[in-house]
């Protein structure tokens, strides 16, 4: 536990902006008055490796996971601050890098600190909860010493320790002798009643600064001597510049200082193996940045070069050839199984002749964060220090290390707001291409992306597709069902360590999540995977496969019931008998939508349900959702989606609300909007006009349904995601008699 | 490059740029206000909305020499009781997730109060349907320009 005064380390964590007021990333929770506020020169305790209290009393929580929008920010310091036993409205917070503390792994791998897979706040609650008590603990014990009393005599309250003579001490002033005590591992936890902050609607840390303009983001960093840089890469993923044939004209521009051949970064930020062998191999420079004065300077001159790049040995990727290899191993004799229960090969050829089919297709699909990729890179002297928006600190220190065989240590990375990732700011390729930049021209260099380059340079979520067969019993459930999943795999591609293996071969969990561990009683079940490796660079994007998955599944299950015509609910709750904690979310909603009465004849309805299980079986969270359809002018339109959920403990109930709003617009935008295809390859979309987002005209009304649980704090940001869009297929259904087996939707389906 | 004189959030500045530096950059890489956002560069995301005369305009799109005697407002520099309500609305709404692109809304949210008192939910789909949000806070959008109307009514 660090044990020195802040004053006395680095304070490079403290961003410099621009403007007058964006000093930092510290943001205060203001609308409260600044005379508390210390003077920088101020000396301060770190009482654990999370929390440092100042002379004056005031509180820094450290935050190890980036503010991405899923309310990190708030939610995390929430619970070291309940704990601690301090004024919520004046604490700080500040972001915190370097210790063994802020290390969390969600499968068989190393430790690190990184956020994804919906995992902060599992993965720290207790961590958390132990250290603000431990810290409480000790300036409790500090001052019982200073009184000469006994702790028992002690108690707490909103930053002050009190006595029975009622005698107070504030944090400030006991901080001190409490930075020098040893720290309780097992400290007493509040009692649930106790809890004055966990549990409940707090506010957000940091509305203010994003509503006023002052949250700084990566793309906001400026640091003293800092040049701008703008990049083109070849425009096929496994391309090569040979020729820039213009570099003296184009370095005679004004502000122009360097012209940059870029190395190629391996995009995925994985294990060494991992990746499609076209991606990799042979090392090449495969993108030339412009570094200028200005960042406009910077894109219209690396719009002028006259540059010349070799497609290599990927040239030929197309989307056609994509989805012919898709239906090849939809189709074909060899497949991967994932699980087998019963005899379902037998009864399906048995009964060869009532078997139901279906075929689903699903692209690879783009993150667009508002934010483009954007870095900023100092390189001197082999020391290098990075400031962005970077969603994993340690991967991020290591792909820059590799990058230019340095050290890890000698990499130091300061985070900022995120504006936006789900998933693609975890890999640091843009990162590595600033430093590159930067060791060019000896000077700091902020490497921006445009949305054209970012679009295109993506690393996608994998394309899938499925065939699903089954025969159902007398009473129109299933008999007998055989699921195959098919498309590039994830962690093939990224993480040959998570894969799954067998003697038949390896499978990718992430394919099929939401299929083979799905809750609905199935007395025969085969499910199979093929993996089609591709040249294309992909990686984790929020709700990872389970989009695709549970897209699948529920549109099957969807088809059973109709068949049977038995109510969707109904089917739905008549094959999760056994799992108390998914009917209760399908009651919920259920209840909550009016379900068993009879809609509007113009209004169109569908259910779907999932449990999301989170990585490495690490938590579960229950999902039901129904979707109103109706038309409004000439279209069907999405018009509200109830949404129930069991989380276990709800720590903020307030960003938990925004995430199941928000999850559930950008799940729209993916199942209505979101599709890369591939030609000469490499991706065709470019800009929004032609990979567009929801716009608020299309949002619906959502109606969160949050169920009080005793179960810990369950995985969130990524799990109302996936039963959005069989929801919207099942009223689409409804409506026009017509099967959804594609996303994004065919426009055409919602013209009435 | 050229010199020019424009104003800005109530001052005046003198760049020396090339005349088909988007107002944004200016903004952004020249005086240091970086709260107006870059998302698109063509348009398309909002991110960028400024006041130009009291007008929302992309700055992304708006070349420098455009500019002329136009007076620029940011959302450094936004002021006035349309301003002070949706922005206080906004954080008692807690709309922002990432935040990115809410410089863009706030600023488009303020243009439509002051063209329309009491805007209905068709109104601020016309007027905020160009300010992309990756987040998908539409639903906190709708509410926070409903409360800050309703605000406003109060102060008339």
């Amino acid at each position: 536990m660090g044990r020195v005064p802040e004053s006395a380390l680095s304070r490079r964590l403290v961003l410099t902006g621009t403007a007058a007021g964006v000093a930092s990333l510290l943001v205060p929770v203001t609308l409260v008055p600044s005379d508390a506020r210390p003077s920088q020169e101020q000396t301060t305790y770190d009482i654990t490796d999370w929390i440092t209290i100042a002379a004056t009393g005031e509180v820094t929580l450290g935050l190890s996971q980036p503010e991405v929008g899923q309310g990190s920010y708030t939610v995390l310091p929430q619970i070291l601050a309940d704990e601690l036993d301090v004024e919520w409205q004046r604490v700080k917070v500040r972001f915190v890098t370097g210790k063994e503390a802020y290390k969390i792994a969600f499968k068989n791998e190393a430790p690190a600190q990184k956020e994804g897979a919906s995992m902060s706040t599992t993965a720290l609650y207790e961590r958390l909860r132990t250290a603000g008590a431990a810290a409480r603990e000790a300036l409790t014990r500090a001052a019982a010493e200073k009184w000469g009393i006994a702790v028992a005599q002690c108690r707490t309250e909103k930053g002050f320790v009190i006595n029975a003579a009622g005698d107070r001490l504030s944090y400030g002033e006991i901080a001190p002798a409490a930075a020098n005590l040893p720290l309780s591992a097992r400290p007493r936890l509040k009692d649930p009643n106790q809890l004055a902050l966990i549990g409940k609607p707090t506010a957000r840390l940091d509305s203010q600064a994003k509503s006023i303009g002052r949250a700084v983001f990566g793309i906001d960093v400026s640091v003293p001597g800092m040049l701008n840089a703008a990049i083109r890469m070849a425009p096929c993923f496994t391309g090569a510049v040979v020729e820039i044939r213009n570099e003296a004209e184009i370095l005679k521009r004004p502000g122009v200082h360097a012209v940059v051949r870029i190395a190629a970064v391996a995009v995925a930020n994985e294990e060494a193996g991992s990746q499609h062998p076209a991606l990799t191999r042979p090392p090449r420079d495969n993108a030339v940045c412009v570094v200028a004065d200005h960042f406009w300077q910077a894109k219209r001159a690396v719009e002028a070069l006259d540059v010349v790049f070799d497609p290599g040995t990927g040239g030929d990727l197309s989307s056609a050839k994509i989805d012919a290899l898709l239906q090849a191993a939809l189709d074909g004799d060899a497949a991967v199984p994932v699980i087998e229960i019963g005899a379902p090969r037998q009864i399906l050829r048995d009964k060869a002749a009532s078997i139901i089919e279906r075929r689903f297709v699903l692209p690879h699909i783009a993150h667009a964060p508002l934010e483009p990729v954007n870095a900023t890179a100092s390189y001197r002297d082999g020391a290098i220090e990075v400031w962005g928006s970077i969603q994993s600190v340690d991967a991020c220190r290591e792909a820059v290390a590799t990058a230019v065989g340095c050290a890890t240590d000698a990499v130091s990375v300061n985070v900022t707001f995120l504006g936006g990732s789900f998933g693609r700011k975890i890999v640091p390729d843009y990162v590595v291409q600033a430093v590159q930049a930067s060791k060019a021209v000896g000077r700091p260099v902020k490497l921006i992306r445009t949305r054209e380059e970012d679009t295109q340079h993506d690393v996608f979520r994998p394309n899938a597709g499925a065939r699903i067969r089954a025969v159902l019993d007398e009473a129109g459930y299933p008999l007998a069902v055989h699921a195959r999943v098919a498309g590039q795999s994830l962690f093939g591609a990224t993480r040959k360590s998570w894969l799954d293996r067998t003697p038949e071969g390896s499978w990718d969990e992430s394919m099929v999540d939401g299929i083979y561990n799905q809750s609905y009683r199935l007395p025969n079940f085969l499910v199979e995977t093929v993996d089609t490796p591709l040249p294309i660079p992909v990686y984790f994007m929020r709700s990872v496969g389970s989009t695709a998955a549970v897209f699948f599944w529920e549109s099957f299950i969807s088809e059973f019931a109709s068949r049977a015509r038995i109510d969707q609910y109904v089917y739905r709750r008549n094959l999760l008998t056994a799992d108390p904690l998914a009917l209760r979310v399908l009651d919920a909603v259920a209840q909550a939508s009016n379900w068993m009465t009879p809609s509007e004849p113009d209004l169109f309805r569908g259910i779907a349900y999932n449990c999301y299980i989170g990585r490495g079986g690490r938590f579960k969270t229950y999902v039901a959702e129904v979707v109103e359809l109706a038309p409004v002018d000439d279209k069907l339109k999405v018009k509200r989606v109830f949404c129930a959920v069991d989380p276990g403990l709800a720590v903020n109930p307030n960003t938990l609300a925004a995430q199941i709003e928000g999850g559930i617009g950008f799940a729209m935008t993916t199942a209505l909007h979101s599709r890369i295809t591939f030609s000469n390859g490499g991706a065709d979309q470019s800009n929004f006009f032609d990979y567009p987002l929801l716009s608020i005209d299309e949002m619906p009304e959502v109606v969160p349904i949050v169920l009080p649980s005793d179960r810990p704090p369950q995985g969130f940001g990524e799990v109302v995601l996936a039963p959005l869009a069989p929801a919207v297929a099942q009223a689409v259904l409804q409506a026009t008699g017509r099967r959804l087996d594609v996303m994004p939707f065919p426009d055409a389906v919602f013209r009435t | 490059m050229g010199l020019f004189n424009i104003k800005i959030n109530g001052s005046s500045r003198s760049i020396d740029v090339d005349g088909d530096t988007p107002l944004l950059w200016v903004l952004r890489d020249n005086l240091g206000l970086t709260g107006t956002k870059f998302g698109c560069g063509i348009a398309l995301c909002g991110a960028c909305t400024v006041f130009v005369d009291d007008r929302p305009l992309r700055a992304c799109s708006l070349p420098i020499s455009a500019l002329g005697e136009s007076e620029v407002t940011t959302i450094e520099g936004v002021t006035g009781r349309e301003a002070v309500a949706v922005q206080s609305a906004w954080v008692a709404r807690d709309v922002p997730q990432c935040g990115y692109c809410q410089s863009g809304q706030v600023m488009s949210a303020i243009a439509l109060l002051k063209e329309i008192r009491k805007p209905t939910d068709r109104d601020i789909d016309l007027a905020l349907n160009g300010n992309l949000c990756r987040c998908a806070t539409y639903v906190r959008i709708r509410a926070a320009i409903h409360d800050a109307a309703r605000a406003l009514g109060r102060l008339i």
